[in-house]
């Protein structure tokens, strides 16, 4: 009997080391914002997911386009039905891989480079994006700021529409992570 | 010992395990499919059906969202052709059959105020506009459906009293697209006026029609649309010298703005008027060039703006 509470006492210990490796974040913060002519553009989406292997150092994320909430829900309509065609490309991605390894079990605010595939508008692009990882009475959690080029994703800026995009997109990320399980 | 021994040993293969299971995570990308799983689409998100509130006749199933102000000018010029027609009229762009003003307001994102006076009868409309249902992106909802209540009164000309200058429509559109290029809208309604549009021997009160109208999309900013109604009713026939309106129209967005350029043979722009009163006939030459300006405003901008900051 005492052998059996212990090899279930092992056991447990040993899955919940393995889990303990991967992280998630289901309220991902992801906002998009870019000064135009006549009025800026942004957009939040607080529904992003992101996974986060502490011993692989896999870093991934995934948006529906269709979450990001404008002011103006004209914009929001002609985002998703005239630049992201969200019908078509209903998320966007990316799949990277921390260059530098973290020790998640020592506090500590971690600048970080993540290379990996940008997946967006059905285009993908391999980048290196820079971000910090802060390790907190054991939470987890990341910010990011980066730029994505509409060119680079082939996300036409047609002349006609009034409201203009730039061509570059400033992007700025913060999840929170835990344990999953 | 014994027991230390055992718990040794667990330990140990423990961690060659946890070893392991970090690998297969490397191979089979376990992180992916976890991703995947967790991906919280939002499947019950409405449908965008139609591009603007208005195509060529109808009304379309789509509302103007909350605090947004659609305003709208609709014009349709003199016949192209025909013994009222041609070159000496330039065919048609000389005359006015009829011009709508109007204003649309999102009460809330499903609820609009409408208001509009036309040119033909002096009419002028105060519309209630439902959005009942939403087609949904996973077809929980194969379908959207808008109810549309109407009162219109001409306060101009001589009626016996004022309760007879009163008209009412009430409509219901049934819409769904059916690709990302072809959306269709049928919507039957119901006429009400209590002076007969013409007023003639014979003209009823009250009738049913039905419309259909549908939109094919040309390109991101563009789209076609086929807008066709019919009443049914003894008195609104082609003995009777009625036709059936149908108009064609090139829709082209424009962010703010949306622009329709349209050929139809009814004069009339508001629904009580050419349901009722249709008699210009293509075969006649009576068809003419209209156009639908949208301009949307929001208000929504500075509210959210400084809650943001």
């Amino acid at each position: 009997m005492k052998y059996i509470s212990m090899i279930l006492l092992a056991w447990m210990s040993i899955t919940n080391q393995a889990a303990q490796d991967i992280y998630a974040c289901k309220n991902t913060r992801i906002s998009l914002y870019s000064s135009a002519p006549i009025e800026d553009i942004k957009a939040v989406s607080t529904v992003g997911v992101s996974v986060y292997n502490s011993s692989s150092d896999e870093l991934d994320f995934s948006v529906p386009i269709r979450s990001f909430q404008f002011d103006k829900s004209l914009m929001q309509e002609h985002f998703n039905s005239d630049y992201m065609e969200s019908d078509k490309y209903p998320r966007a991605t990316f799949k990277g891989k921390i260059q530098e390894h973290i020790d998640v079990t020592k506090d500590g605010a971690y600048p970080v480079k993540v290379s990996g595939a940008l997946s967006v508008h059905g285009v993908t692009q391999n980048r290196t994006i820079p971000g910090t990882i802060s390790v907190k009475n054991g939470v987890i959690s990341m910010t990011s700021e980066f730029m994505v080029k509409c060119t680079d994703h082939h996300i036409d800026i047609p002349q006609i529409v009034f409201h203009h995009i730039a061509e570059s997109i400033q992007i700025n990320v913060s999840a929170t992570y835990s344990s999953y399980k | 010992m014994k027991k230390y021994f055992f718990l040794l040993a667990f330990l140990t293969t423990g961690t060659s395990l946890m070893a392991q299971k970090a690998d297969s995570i490397k191979t089979n990308n376990s992180a992916d499919s976890l991703l995947n799983s967790m991906n919280n689409d939002d499947k019950n998100a409405p449908v965008v059906i139609f591009k603007a509130s208005r195509l060529v006749l109808s009304q379309s199933s789509e509302t103007v969202k909350k605090n947004n102000l659609n305003f709208l000018i609709i014009h349709r010029f003199g016949d192209f052709a025909g013994k009222n027609g041609g070159g000496q009229i330039f065919f048609g762009l000389d005359a006015v059959a009829d011009v709508y003003l109007g204003f649309e307001y999102g009460l809330t994102d499903n609820l609009n105020i409408d208001i509009g006076r036309t040119t033909i009868g002096g009419l002028a409309d105060l519309e209630l506009k439902y959005a009942l249902l939403h087609q949904t992106g996973d077809n929980s909802s194969p379908l959207a459906i808008t109810l549309i209540g109407e009162a219109g009164v001409r306060p101009y000309g001589s009626f016996v009293s004022t309760g007879d200058r009163v008209s009412y429509f009430a409509q219901a559109i049934f819409a769904r697209k059916f690709s990302s290029d072809f959306s269709l809208q049928v919507a039957p309604s119901l006429v009400q006026n209590n002076t007969p549009i013409p007023l003639v021997p014979g003209s009823e009160q009250q009738f049913f029609a039905l419309s259909a109208a549908g939109r094919l999309k040309v390109s991101k900013h563009m789209g076609i649309i086929v807008d066709y109604a019919h009443s049914f009713s003894s008195f609104h026939t082609g003995a009777n010298d009625f036709s059936d309106p149908l108009g064609v129209g090139l829709e082209m967005i424009t962010g703010g703005h949306v622009f329709t350029v349209n050929i139809t043979n009814s004069r009339a722009i508001q629904e009580i008027n050419y349901l009722s009163n249709t008699q210009s006939d293509f075969s006649r030459g009576q068809y003419r060039i209209g156009f639908t300006i949208s301009r949307m405003f929001d208000f929504n901008h500075k509210e959210t703006h400084k809650a943001e900051k």
